[in-house]
């Protein structure tokens, strides 16, 4: 019985001209989609690798120089592109690739590509990851709209009725043969994908059991979509309406909701203005220790404090350049100040998270883009450990060279130099994202709605079809 | 006024109409009897302009219906097999927008008095036609061709799916529409109605008209006999 | 025909219930859309009134201190924060130079979300390192915003669609389109009249609840007659293009489902994948060089120009022998020899920066060279410039501030190189930015729009009589 309207349903959809024309285009496109995004892939990062290493390059051969030169000097941390984003490019347009590590201050990400293009931009790009969450929903319904009401406008419903079928059986075979196309175009992109990715060079963070995973939860995507097509054409009355209605929520669920949501997240809880946040953050750097003022008197308080430790009366006497000993010191309040405003960010930020996990409720392609983005480490939440590993390593860069600084010269011995071989004693800055395990818990809510979205499309399907 | 001359329709290798001459004139009601596929509907389709003539020509009102398709509609009514009319508008207001885009501008009490020349009952006027029969609707029909002062009436199976009664009425309104000189072409299965209303009868097989006769000259049982025997049911017949 | 067509048709409309519903969806998304507008807006104005707030509260404290100096009194700041000294004026007392709002910028997003509205250029910074983009979450840029612009380019489209996708096939369907073709009517000139007529309604009423949206929240569209009938037109032309597409799909297709899918599939090909295309080919055709490696040479050059100082200011003052004129004392400091080797890094620099404006407008060109091909482009594009949020617009902020920017600094170069003080008198002449609208209106897209339609309008009338009948009337 299954089999028999799997196969029935298969051969209809097969004889039908329009089926085969778009399937053909939906293929066709994902192959232009995965060839631009490996060619951009290896673009980028052919232009990371030398970046990184020219730089490094740079900062090594300072020369002689004040540490403290040096830190002003600063270097930077490039953000590389990783495997996945071939599937998903996420927010990488959007975000920053480069964070410039210098004395005194957290830098933000710079040089978005989206701020280098035309407004075109802001349509979307032709990505592996449009056309899986965009087009092949779109493709479902196309599939599957007329799937029950075409029966009952051909008036087989009857027919079939008085042959005695039980629903269930004939539910699960229209199900598996609106299911079996798109398993096979997905996995056959994946499949792509993967190999792709197996054989371009330069890079250890591929694994297959991310794309695995991913390819997991667009299934889980697809087959909710299925469900809520086949149960809106078995309850409509009309093909045509069942179509209007499906595509109602199509509209809805991937077009709508997200841009809703982004408003919404943004009135409740907005960023500041990048003036704003930099106004903040000095308003509260000002309250503690600047490293460059000796005469604030936060200054003369840390002084006596360590004259007091010591046992001395005269900064001279210090076994340490008071002066790079205070530069520290005054990094650290700094670090402080900007860990408190960049940690209000990441409260937003959270909080946002959670408004779009709330509309998740009308839309199951909000949790799917937030799964996938985070298993291509092309989410918002990969930036933020990006960009907290470049302040971490910032820290301590700015300890080494601090410390070189006190160590290395007396009190007031401001025209010390370092050797031009102390630069190369800084480690480089090295970034691994997110292991796949970590992502996953991270991300176990999003699992969770879609899970629920799932098994509920699934219950009130079964629980509608008893009574076609 | 309903004129086809050597009218012909090929379908590839297949002929759907073949050589077909008939002459319907004013006052006169053909009836063209014959199977499914035996061409009736391909020859109402030509004379309304819907399909073109692979060769041979069609007339209504002397007019060539291949060159002046807009022209002869101004003459003739046409009732499909099923007639479907706005299934949200009234009565009135389907017969006021049909006649209206003809060219004919009606007032409220002309739109009911031609209601009620085709039969309609006076409370179904103000409905909508969702609510209707066949039969009703067909009178709606009928109630356009008389708005529209029609000089040809084509007919495509207009008795099937109707009742004894209904079919009965239609055929008097048949009648009628006769008696003011309207030229009537009829397909039809049904060889009794044909021959109560008819005044001319035809019969078609495989695109060819076969055989012809004045009603009045026929029984209906000869009738039938001819029909029988025109679609090879000798055996039967005899 | 065309008085009985618009007599029945509004009727068809209201019975079943067409009118009503777009009434209350159009009321919905209009009203959900410019009421996001407007809070963008509101928060970008207010942005901006409290960045100069802070500016005017510094101005004062910055006067203050000068008069204290002046009267040679003590202060307690820091000594290069000291007012008097002209390059604390330039990197601690910057202006603000911002960008406010068009009246109309409530109606598309367009950049606003991804640049910032105003920054405050210093002195000592490198112009090409001003930092113009938001502080924004990068999902919310990703998602884009339910802005009108938004409203009227995806979805009113889409409203249309559903709208007439089946003008003629459901008649043919329900069986009425074999009795109106014994009419003695064009069958084309009868879908061009209830497309017409429903464009009619439609369009009547996108400009009342509009209208009466902008109203209720608070905007007088009438106080721009200009920009809100120049909007009203781009949508109507925009609408006009969609009820030709519907013109041709009914006439050429067939079958209601098919319609629809043909219909859906353009959608798809004009709203999502040409400017996706379009853009794609855009950056392969003219790429942005990268901005690591121009990192990389910006890097090297200083730490070159770090090297050279003293060869470089000497340089500087023989280029400039009217800096050093009126200075008895010439003490060079750090700042002398920075302000002069920042000005050799940014000449040095300059190629390499106009290198990225020239690919931005080669990529710009050539989108304007193909944008005719999606009217979905032609629609954003001339909303943004509307609301003053284009690239364009942006771009010009950009170039003003930069220009400002160096206006700031040689302001201030004669006092540095002079060693003269800053004092209470030269306040008053510093410099101050106000942003021009430098796009004009242009009614170059409503043009395109309207040839597309007309184009389609002219197929369909001219090219459906040598088809004539072919396929809709075969079998009822």
């Amino acid at each position: 019985m299954i089999t028999k309207t799997f196969l029935k349903e298969t051969k209809e959809l097969l004889r039908e001209g329009r089926v085969r024309i778009t399937v053909i285009i939906v293929l066709m496109l994902l192959g232009v989609a995965v060839w631009i995004s490996a060619r951009q892939y290896q673009n980028v990062n052919a232009q990371y690798a030398m970046a990184k290493t020219a730089e490094r390059a740079i900062w090594d051969n300072q020369g002689e120089k004040n540490p403290h030169s040096a830190a002003h000097y600063g270097t930077y941390a490039f953000k590389p592109k990783y495997p996945l984003s071939l599937v998903d490019q996420g927010v990488d347009k959007y975000a920053g690739t480069s964070i410039f590590l210098e004395a005194h201050k957290r830098n933000e990400a710079q040089f978005s590509a989206a701020a280098d293009q035309t407004g075109l931009a802001r349509f979307g790009d032709l990505t592996p990851d449009f056309i899986l969450l965009f087009i092949i929903p779109l493709l479902i319904i196309l599939l599957g709209y007329n799937s029950f009401t075409k029966e009952r406008e051909m008036g087989t419903l009857t027919l079939l009725k008085s042959q005695g079928i039980s629903s269930w059986k004939w539910l699960m075979g229209k199900w598996i043969a609106l299911f079996f196309p798109i398993f096979i175009i997905t996995a056959l992109m994946f499949l792509v994908a993967g190999i792709v990715l197996n054989n371009l060079n330069d890079f250890g963070v591929f694994r297959w059991d991310s794309l695995l995973m991913m390819f997991v939860v667009y299934l889980g995507y697809y087959i909710i979509f299925i469900n809520i097509v086949l149960l809106i054409s078995s309850v409509t009355k009309k093909s045509g309406i069942s179509l209007v209605v499906s595509l109602s929520i199509w509209i809805l669920a991937c077009l709508a909701a997200p841009k809703a949501a982004s408003n919404i997240a943004e009135s409740k809880h907005p960023y500041p203005t990048r003036q704003e946040f930099a106004a903040n953050v000095l308003k509260d750097k000002k309250q503690g220790l600047d490293g460059h003022n000796p005469w604030s008197k936060e200054a003369k308080l840390l002084e006596t404090q360590v004259l007091q430790e010591y046992g001395v009366d005269s900064l001279h006497q210090l076994p340490f350049n008071f002066d790079g000993y205070r530069m520290q010191k005054g990094e650290e309040h700094e670090a402080e100040v900007y860990f408190k405003h960049y940690n209000y960010l990441k409260e937003q930020f959270t909080q946002q998270s959670k408004v779009y996990r709330g509309l998740a409720a009308i839309s199951p392609y909000l949790p799917t883009r937030f799964l996938s983005m985070a298993l291509a480490h092309t989410d918002y939440a990969t930036h933020w450990d990006f960009a907290d590993a470049a302040e971490a390593y910032r820290i301590n860069a700015q300890k080494f060279l601090n410390d070189n600084f006190a160590e290395n010269s007396s009190y007031g011995e401001w025209s010390y130099r370092a050797d031009a071989e102390t630069w190369k004693e800084l480690p480089a800055f090295d970034y691994d994202p997110p292991k796949l395990e970590s992502i996953l818990d991270q991300n176990a809510s999003n699992m969770g709605i879609l899970g629920v979205w799932l098994v509920a499309s699934f219950g009130i399907l079964l629980f509608t079809t008893k009574t076609v | 006024m309903i004129i086809t001359d050597n009218l012909t329709k090929k379908y590839g290798a297949h002929t759907a109409l073949d050589h077909l001459n008939l002459n319907v004139n004013a006052g006169e009601i053909y009836c063209l009897l014959g199977a499914n596929g035996a061409g009736k509907t391909t020859t109402i389709n030509l004379l309304l302009g819907f399909i073109e003539p692979t060769s041979g020509s069609a007339f209504i009102n002397q007019l060539n219906v291949k060159d002046d398709a807009k022209a002869t509609k101004r003459f003739l009514a046409y009732i499909p097999e099923n007639l479907m009319l706005y299934p949200n508008l009234t009565a009135v207001e389907n017969l006021d927008y049909f006649s209206g885009i003809a060219g004919k501008t009606l007032s409220k009490s002309d739109l009911k008095a031609f209601l009620e020349e085709a039969g309609l009952q006076a409370e179904a006027f103000q409905n909508r036609i969702a609510t209707f029969s066949k039969g009703m609707r067909q009178k709606v029909g009928i109630a356009i061709a008389l708005a529209k002062e029609a000089k040809v009436l084509l007919l495509d199976e207009p008795t099937s799916g109707l009742d004894p009664k209904a079919s009965n009425e239609f055929g008097l309104l048949l009648q009628q529409l006769r008696s003011k000189g309207v030229a009537t072409l009829m397909a039809t299965h049904d060889l009794f109605r044909a021959k109560e209303v008819g005044s001319h009868i035809g019969i078609m097989k495989d695109g060819q008209l076969k055989q012809q006769f004045v009603a009045e000259d026929i029984s209906l049982s000869e009738l039938e006999q001819a029909y029988l025997n025109t679609m090879d049911y000798k055996e039967l017949a005899s | 025909m065309l008085s009985y067509n618009f007599k029945y048709e509004l009727k068809l409309l209201l019975r079943s219930r067409w009118i009503q519903l777009l009434s209350v969806v159009l009321l919905l998304l209009f009203g959900f859309s410019a009421f996001n507008g407007m809070e963008k807006v509101e928060k970008r104005k207010n942005d901006i009134i409290a960045a100069k707030l802070e500016v005017e509260e510094n101005d004062k404290l910055m006067l203050q201190l000068l008069d204290s100096v002046e009267r040679g009194l003590a202060v307690s700041v820091p000594r290069w924060t000291i007012p008097s000294n002209p390059m604390a004026v330039g990197n601690y007392h910057p202006r603000v130079a911002a960008m406010e709002p068009q009246p109309m910028a409530f109606i598309a997003t367009g950049q606003a979300d991804l640049f910032t509205h105003y920054v405050k250029p210093t002195v000592s910074g490198d112009d090409f390192a001003l930092n113009f983009t938001e502080m924004t979450s990068p999902v919310q840029l990703l998602f884009g915003s339910f802005d009108l612009a938004f409203v009227i380019i995806y979805l009113l489209p889409l409203l249309i669609i559903a709208f007439s996708y089946n003008v003629l096939s459901a008649e043919k369907e329900s069986g009425s389109l074999r009795l109106l073709a014994a009419q003695p009517i064009g069958i084309q000139n009868w879908v061009l009249q209830k497309l017409g007529l429903r464009f009619f309604w439609l369009a009547i009423l996108v400009i009342t609840v509009l209208t009466v949206v902008l109203v209720v929240l608070g905007i007088n569209p009438f106080s721009e007659v200009a920009i809100y009938s120049g909007l009203l037109g781009l949508v109507l032309a925009y609408m006009l293009f969609w009820f030709a597409v519907a013109f041709l799909v009914n006439l050429w297709v067939g079958s209601s489902a098919k319609n629809a899918v043909a219909m859906l599939g353009l959608w798809v090909v004009f709203v999502l994948l040409v400017p996706s295309v379009l853009n794609q080919l855009g950056n392969t055709l003219y790429p942005m060089p990268s901005r690591s490696l121009m990192i990389n040479e910006m890097r090297s050059m200083k730490a070159e120009v770090t090297e050279k100082q003293d060869e470089i200011l000497d340089n500087f003052l023989r280029d400039h022998p009217e800096y050093a004129i009126n200075d008895t004392t010439q003490q060079r400091g750090f700042y002398h020899r920075y302000m002069a080797s920042q000005k050799l890094v940014k000449e040095e620099m300059a190629p390499l920066i106009s290198s990225y404006e020239e690919q931005l407008r080669n990529q710009q060109n050539w989108i304007g060279k193909f944008k005719w091909l999606s009217p979905a482009i032609i629609a954003q594009e001339s909303l943004n410039k509307m609301a003053g949020t284009a690239t364009e617009d942006y771009e010009g902020f950009r170039k003003q501030v930069v220009g400002f920017a160096g206006k700031w600094r040689e302001h201030l170069m004669p006092f540095l190189y002079n060693n003269q003080d800053f004092s209470q008198a030269d306040y008053d002449a510093l410099p101050r930015f106000t942003y021009q609208n430098e796009t004009e209106l242009q009614f170059g897209g409503l043009g395109i729009l309207l040839a597309l339609s007309l184009v389609l309008f002219a197929t369909g009338i001219f090219g459906y009589k040598k088809l004539s009948g072919a396929g809709i009337l075969d079998q009822a």
